[in-house]
């Protein structure tokens, strides 16, 4: 059996050598868009300390709150904040016309009163809030809008917290004195006493408040992304090579095709070969050629794009040979349903493209709305482009991309099992 | 002489279409064996069945001592099958597609390499062997076709259709090489439209139409059976009264009509003309048109069917 395999394989990979259109589809086509997508894209997809967003900030505030809350954003990898502009401070007209002459696409204005507002709030929660203006240019986009808008609310709700929490602890420590038993009412007022003194003093309960992880979580925007972007490379050499190795699903279903039309399938059939052999022999050459594109794609993204494969191999390999066989299954799906070239052309381009586009390949789902996010989901370019970039990008290992490995061979193994069931052996 | 093939009550259905209706015969081993029908006869479909590919609606078929059904495995090993399309892969030499069809079937190393050269001396296309087969003739392709169904050593050939679209040249080169192959041993289904190959090559053949074998003996049995020919006579009225009068001749064996035309089945062609033509005479009937067939397959199927081979 392992010999029929060996000898329909190396017969495949002969003939697909001298396909010179699956050569196009399966390494050209991938490489062309890595080279043109990578480089077209570079300025849009450098990542936050390549190439941080400006953030025009005008403080008011005649307190030091704005001014903590400032410092705290210019701890922020990917923001740049600027509060002078040509040596000059800013003011709220200044921010105003850069924005309207596109210098600059986003401020934010603390009011003179930000501190008073917010230290009167935690006394009384009936007097007014502190507003923070954010000035943007509406044709900046959601995409960059978004994760600088989270980021401040973030740091500010943040400093604010901070700010209050003495007097409002004190506050309520005030209040259980009072609804207390007299012989305790003087000893709970004590314990608030040391605590909002410990507070006031920077010495928290357990070492520092600012590093409680229960006050940074409130104060930070969900849709805050405080993990690392890719850069261009690190999203079109694995994304377009995804592409290419997808695109084995059109070469692979068109090969099956071609034959049964041309009898080469029915020689095959009455020969000794059993159709576990057949399919396996068939499949296998298309899954190495996967391996080839991979490896030569993200060679070609070390050596012309200086790209980073990460700390660990082994995991780009568990995630390629995951993939490869999500694809190839898809190819046998394909072919299964296939009844002409035409029928499989356009439906696996149809697939190949649309699983692409929502998989993130194309536009990286960090920017899509949730909803199109969630719809990743179903797509296998989705679940081996995370796995690549949480290698490549995050630096992490064979362990942590499991999930998205078990999540193709999920995906191959549906595919395998319905091209199966549909397939015909005749 | 032993049976290689038996097949009893055979049938092939799909959904309403009875594409093999129920047909029964044997091949004796060593024989060259003609299915001789028009397209659509059924004759692929049985021959699909013999070799494994379809599974038969009913009926029951061994095949070199096997059953069909249960011991498909066994018949592959022994079968070889040159298939109507050429069923080759363009792009790889000849060499190349008799080798990966011969590892197909275990063979390699020198022994492949020794088969693949067997079977392209064989079809005369050694000189060719490292071209591609797409810079082949038609022809050409189909003795890569036969090669290939050879590789292995089969115990019984089915060729289908194994001359369609060749030029001469290649087409002799086939029929010098069924009958080499069949002198050497081979046992043969040959499957053709073309009556002249039944009757060059064929030990019997089964005539096949609409699913089922309609005549099955040597061609010389089945010619005989027509007698001295079949006279095809047109007149214009009369025609009953000179068909009855037709029928007492001494060298008339039959007489029917077909659309508008007598059909003459005659003892003795000749003499069944002129007396036929005395009896229209005398019956002042007029002859619109006269053809004499000779005896052939082509006639016989004729007389079977009431149509030709190419309808």
């Amino acid at each position: 059996m392992l010999h029929q395999i060996l000898s329909i394989t190396f017969k495949d990979l002969k003939v697909l050598s001298k396909d010179h259109g699956g050569m196009i589809t399966l390494f050209l086509m991938p490489a062309m868009f890595i080279l043109v997508m990578t480089n077209a894209l570079s300025g849009s997809f450098s990542g936050p300390s390549d190439n941080p967003a400006p953030l025009l900030v005008v403080n008011n505030d005649t307190g030091e709150l704005a001014a903590e809350a400032i410092a705290d954003l210019q701890t922020v990898d990917g923001l740049a904040i600027e509060q002078t502009w040509e040596g000059q401070p800013l003011t709220r007209e200044l921010a105003e016309g850069l924005i309207g002459d596109g210098d600059r696409r986003v401020a934010i204005i603390f009011p003179a009163d930000f501190s008073d507002r917010i230290l009167a709030r935690a006394a009384d929660s009936d007097s007014p809030a502190a507003t923070v203006t954010f000035l943007a240019d509406p044709a900046a986009g959601a995409q960059f809008l978004g994760p600088v808008q989270g980021a401040v609310q973030g740091y500010i709700l943040r400093v604010a917290s901070y700010a209050q929490a003495p007097t409002q602890i004190g506050a309520a420590f005030d209040n259980m004195a009072a609804e207390a038993e007299p012989q305790f009412a003087p000893v709970v007022k004590q314990i608030g006493q040391a605590f909002v003194e410990r507070l006031n003093n920077g010495g928290g309960l357990a070492g520092s408040v600012t590093d409680s992880p229960v006050v940074f979580e409130i104060a930070a925007p969900a849709d805050f992304q405080i993990e690392k972007f890719p850069d261009s490379a690190q999203q079109n050499v694995p994304g377009y090579t995804l592409f290419g190795v997808f695109f084995i699903a059109q070469v692979l279903g068109i090969s099956i095709l071609r034959e049964k039309q041309e009898g080469t399938f029915r020689r095959l059939l009455i020969a000794p070969v059993s159709r576990a052999a057949l399919l396996i022999g068939k499949l296998l050459p298309y899954y190495l050629v996967n391996l080839i594109q991979v490896a030569l794609m993200f060679a070609a993204g070390v050596i012309v794009f200086n790209m980073s494969l990460g700390n660990d191999p082994l995991a780009l390999v568990v995630i390629t040979l995951a993939a490869s066989a999500a694809s190839t299954g898809l190819g046998l799906l394909i072919a299964a349903v296939g009844r002409t070239p035409e029928q499989i052309g356009g439906l696996s381009a149809m697939l190949v493209i649309t699983l692409a586009a929502v998989g993130g390949v194309m536009v990286p789902s960090y920017v899509m709305p949730p909803f199109m996010q969630t719809a990743s989901k179903i797509s296998p370019h989705a679940w081996a482009l995370a796995g690549y970039q949480d290698v490549i990008v995050r630096g992490l290992g064979a362990s942590a991309i499991l999930p998205e490995a078990g999540a193709l061979l999920i995906f191959a193994a549906a595919f395998f099992g319905v091209a199966v069931w549909k397939f015909k052996f005749e | 002489m032993t049976n290689i093939v038996e097949a009893s009550k055979l049938k092939k259905h799909y959904g309403d279409l009875q594409a093999v209706k129920g047909v029964d015969f044997a091949i004796r081993t060593g024989e060259i064996f003609g299915f001789l029908g028009p397209n659509g006869a059924g004759k692929t479909t049985t021959l699909s069945m013999l070799s494994t590919l379809l599974t038969p609606t009913s009926g029951t078929a061994t095949v070199a001592g096997f059953d069909l059904v249960k011991q498909p495995g066994e018949i592959k090993k022994r079968i070889g099958l040159v298939p109507q399309e050429l069923a080759l892969y363009p792009t790889l030499s000849a060499r190349d597609n008799l080798e990966f069809f011969g590892s197909i079937y275990g063979l390699r190393g020198k022994e492949l390499t020794a088969r693949a050269q067997w079977a392209l001396e064989l079809v005369g296309l050694a000189d060719r062997a490292k071209d591609a087969i797409h810079t082949y003739s038609g022809g050409m392709k189909r003795r890569i076709n036969i090669a290939a169904g050879l590789l292995h050593r089969p115990e019984i050939l089915f060729l289908d259709e194994p001359t369609v679209g060749v030029d001469p040249q290649s087409r002799n080169n086939i029929f010098e090489n069924v009958e080499r192959l069949n002198r050497e041993g081979l046992t043969i289904l040959y499957t053709t439209h073309y009556m002249e190959e039944a009757e060059r090559l064929c030990d019997r053949v089964a005539i096949v139409d609409q699913g089922r074998i309609i005549a099955l003996d040597t061609p010389k049995a089945l010619i005989d059976s027509l007698g001295g020919g079949i006279i095809h006579i047109g007149l214009s009225g009369k025609g009953d009264a000179v068909a009855e009068s037709a029928r007492a001749l001494p060298a008339v064996k039959s007489i029917r009509r077909i659309d508008g035309k007598m059909e003459i089945e005659a003892h003795r062609a000749q003499e069944a003309l002129v007396s036929v033509l005395e009896v229209a005479n005398r019956l002042d009937a007029n002859v619109t048109s006269l053809e004499i067939l000779k005896p052939n397959l082509e006639t016989v199927f004729l007389h079977l069917t009431g149509k030709t081979l190419r309808d």
